[in-house]
């Protein structure tokens, strides 16, 4: 079993409350997603593992049992190209639960006229259990996947 | 074994909302389906989002989608059109 962290302080809140539908229908897989703390902060890897994949708005943290976890840092934020995302970790690295990979303002991204609300996916996974809902500090449990 | 050659037309790549969309309808295929870059390397699982997301292909690559099988030209046309989508 997997123990996945909020990447990010804030609310936490269901996928299917996520402004874009790829999200919030599932496709992209299950999982929770949290509106953020507006201020600068760092968000964290949610798992121990391998940073799969790292963009300035998104990364993959992929664990030694292959699963693999997408935080997405607000939503179109592909479209900043970087700006407003300072990476705290590089692609390859090992990482532990809970350390940080990106330094962002989620107040900027509002301020910019886009979502900052992170959703946080179960890549490939069927279902997950133990959805927080509510305030949630960075580190602490968000969900659990089977 | 029946193959597609496409090129990836989305400006994210084959990620995000194209990826997401690949994954789903290679899902609901019954055979395999593998997906590499034209130019050589891994052969991986069409039907993992973290498979197609670790492949990263860009904008502009150009990739082979593969299937054997029964139904396998009906489904590569739908993946190609989808990885093939502005």
């Amino acid at each position: 079993m997997t123990t996945v962290l909020a990447p990010v302080e804030g609310e936490a809140v269901r996928l299917a409350a996520v402004p874009d539908p790829v999200f919030s229908a599932g496709l992209v897989g299950p999982g929770a997603a949290i509106d953020p703390l507006r201020g600068p902060g760092k968000a964290v890897a949610p798992i121990a593992g391998k940073i799969m994949k790292l963009h300035p708005h998104a990364y993959v943290i992929v664990g030694d049992d292959g699963k693999g976890v997408l935080v997405h840092l607000g939503i179109d934020t592909v479209q900043l190209r970087g700006e407003g995302f300072q990476l705290l970790a590089a692609e390859g690295d090992r990482v532990i639960a809970g350390q940080p990979v990106v330094a962002w303002d989620p107040a900027l991204i509002e301020a910019g006229g886009r979502s900052p609300v992170c959703p946080v996916v179960a890549l490939d996974a069927d279902f997950v259990s133990g959805v927080a809902e509510g305030a949630v500090h960075v580190g602490d449990e968000l969900f659990r996947w089977d | 074994m029946a193959e597609r050659k496409v090129t990836v037309a989305a400006e994210v790549g084959l990620h995000a909302r194209p990826a997401a969309t690949f994954v789903q309808r290679a899902k609901k295929a019954p055979m395999d389906i593998t997906v590499t870059k034209s130019h050589g390397g891994e052969k991986v699982n069409g039907k993992s989002i973290l498979a197609i997301m670790a492949l990263d292909v860009r904008q502009g690559e150009t990739v082979v989608i593969s299937a054997e099988g029964e139904g396998s030209e009906e489904v590569l046309d739908e993946l190609a059109e989808i990885a093939g989508t502005p």
